[in-house]
């Protein structure tokens, strides 16, 4: 499925700010970035499908939105 | 409020707040932890909207990098204590309400009573394992918490609290962990413009007016992104997950006995804090290769002997630091801290490392007094 990502904080400075890649689900979705940007396999942040933050693997679907957030904490 | 207060006019002519919204401030009791770059603009606002009591816990002084962002200082008051200073300002704006100042560091054992006695608190703090002992705690306590992060030209605000199924949304439901030390910079490395705290601070003090006189639409259980550079935002809905529960203590006892810095990995019981005069004889006395781990530029310089490895070069410069007992430095200790950790973690040695609690300006400070 052909989703489209938009990324956050450091790690739209990792693989830019959006972009569209093809992924069944979130778990695969995650595994393939952490392939092709290995900066984000140790990274933890949250993702949201459609603009609902999802922890649990969630089925991705043709023009999904994506978001990956990292956590900030300045202040 | 029997006399017609002029000082909330605005409010009372304001279509949909009036009287009874005013009346509601009044009556709240709001916690705001942290008076730095987020907490001067919610600080600033709550007190001048009329909310009736306001608690500013912090334990920092201001010093002069504080001054770009955080409004409510002036460079004469540099080395005060913040919840102090905050609260003589905030009594001038607005000697009608009730202010408390706590100066102590917020910690696992004094938080529980410390957002008892509050109706709603906010996290204006800068720092991982101080949001996730706000959290747990406000959890646990079931009272609204109202958050606010910035990074380099984004922020993040959120209100969490209970949602209309009855549970506890956290911050551990948006990150159930904190991240490694060093994943995410904080703002004295990554830098932040000034004016995004103020935006966000804001944003904030809004959420908090919103909650308690019940009007707009509040962000509870949901996340607000904000980037400063665009103007483009993006709101997500946040639900309970099924780690967050599993991720934090159960119950008030719990809680206090985590070791939150530790859960930041911001302690190790293998790395030595030094203070100023013990770090200086060290290097005087040849005992210590001093590593300075601030970015390139970073001032004041250091009038001694060192290296200089800044923390973003670290993980890849490890092989090139000398086999000896290595003291890291940085400006104010946390990065310090995260270089001893990065250190301990990579590197076999026999000597294990220790740092400058306080960094260069609590060495600096320390001269200026003798100096005094």
């Amino acid at each position: 499925m052909e989703v489209k990502i938009i990324a956050f904080g450091k790690i739209a400075e990792i693989t830019g700010k959006e972009f569209s890649v093809s992924a069944s689900d979130t778990k695969a979705l995650k595994e393939q970035l952490a392939v092709q940007f290995p900066q984000l396999a140790d990274m933890k942040f949250a993702v949201a499908v459609n603009k609902k933050v999802t922890e649990e693997n969630t089925v991705l679907s043709t023009n999904d939105t994506v978001a990956l957030m990292p956590p900030y904490s300045g202040g | 409020m029997e006399k017609q207060n002029e000082r909330y006019s605005r409010h009372f002519s304001l279509s949909g707040f009036g009287k009874a919204g005013q009346e509601k401030l009044l009556k709240a009791k709001v916690l705001v932890i942290g008076a730095g770059g987020l907490g001067c603009p919610v600080l600033q606002y709550l007190a001048a909207a009329g909310v009736g009591t306001i608690g500013i816990a912090d334990h920092d002084q201001i010093s002069l990098s504080n001054l770009q962002r955080q409004t409510l200082y002036t460079t004469g008051e540099i080395g005060q204590l913040k919840s102090v200073t905050a609260s003589r300002k905030l009594r001038a704006l607005n000697p009608e309400i009730t202010i408390a100042a706590y100066t102590e560091e917020v910690t696992a054992s004094n938080v529980w009573d410390l957002i008892s006695g509050y109706d709603l608190v906010v996290d204006a703090t800068d720092n991982f394992a101080t949001r996730y002992l706000i959290s747990d705690a406000c959890c646990l306590l079931q009272k609204p918490l109202v958050f606010g992060a910035v990074s380099q030209y984004e922020g993040q605000v959120a209100v969490f609290g209970l949602n209309d199924q009855g549970q506890y949304i956290s911050y551990r439901d948006l990150f159930p962990e904190p991240p490694r030390p060093g994943e995410v910079q904080d703002c004295n490395v990554a830098g932040v413009l000034g004016v995004l705290p103020g935006m966000i601070g804001m944003m904030q003090a809004n959420e908090v007016i919103k909650y308690i006189t019940g009007i707009g639409n509040g962000l509870t259980g949901r996340l607000l992104t904000f980037n400063m550079l665009t103007y483009e935002t993006m709101m997500v809905e946040l639900s309970k997950g099924k780690d967050s529960e599993k991720m934090m203590p159960a119950n008030r006892e719990e809680l206090e006995k985590t070791d939150y810095q530790w859960l930041c990995g911001l302690s190790h019981p293998d790395i030595r804090a030094l203070n100023p005069e013990d770090f200086l004889i060290k290097i005087k006395k040849g005992e210590i290769v001093a590593i300075d781990v601030r970015e390139k530029g970073e001032l004041p310089a250091a009038g001694f002997p060192h290296l200089h490895i800044p923390l973003s070069r670290l993980e890849e410069s490890l092989t090139g630091i000398p086999e000896a007992e290595i003291a890291f430095f940085c400006q104010g200790g946390t990065r310090s801290l995260k270089a001893a950790e990065i250190f301990i973690r990579n590197r076999k040695t026999a000597y294990p490392p220790s740092h400058l609690e306080g960094g260069i300006l609590a060495l600096t400070q320390q001269k200026n007094e003798k100096r005094d």
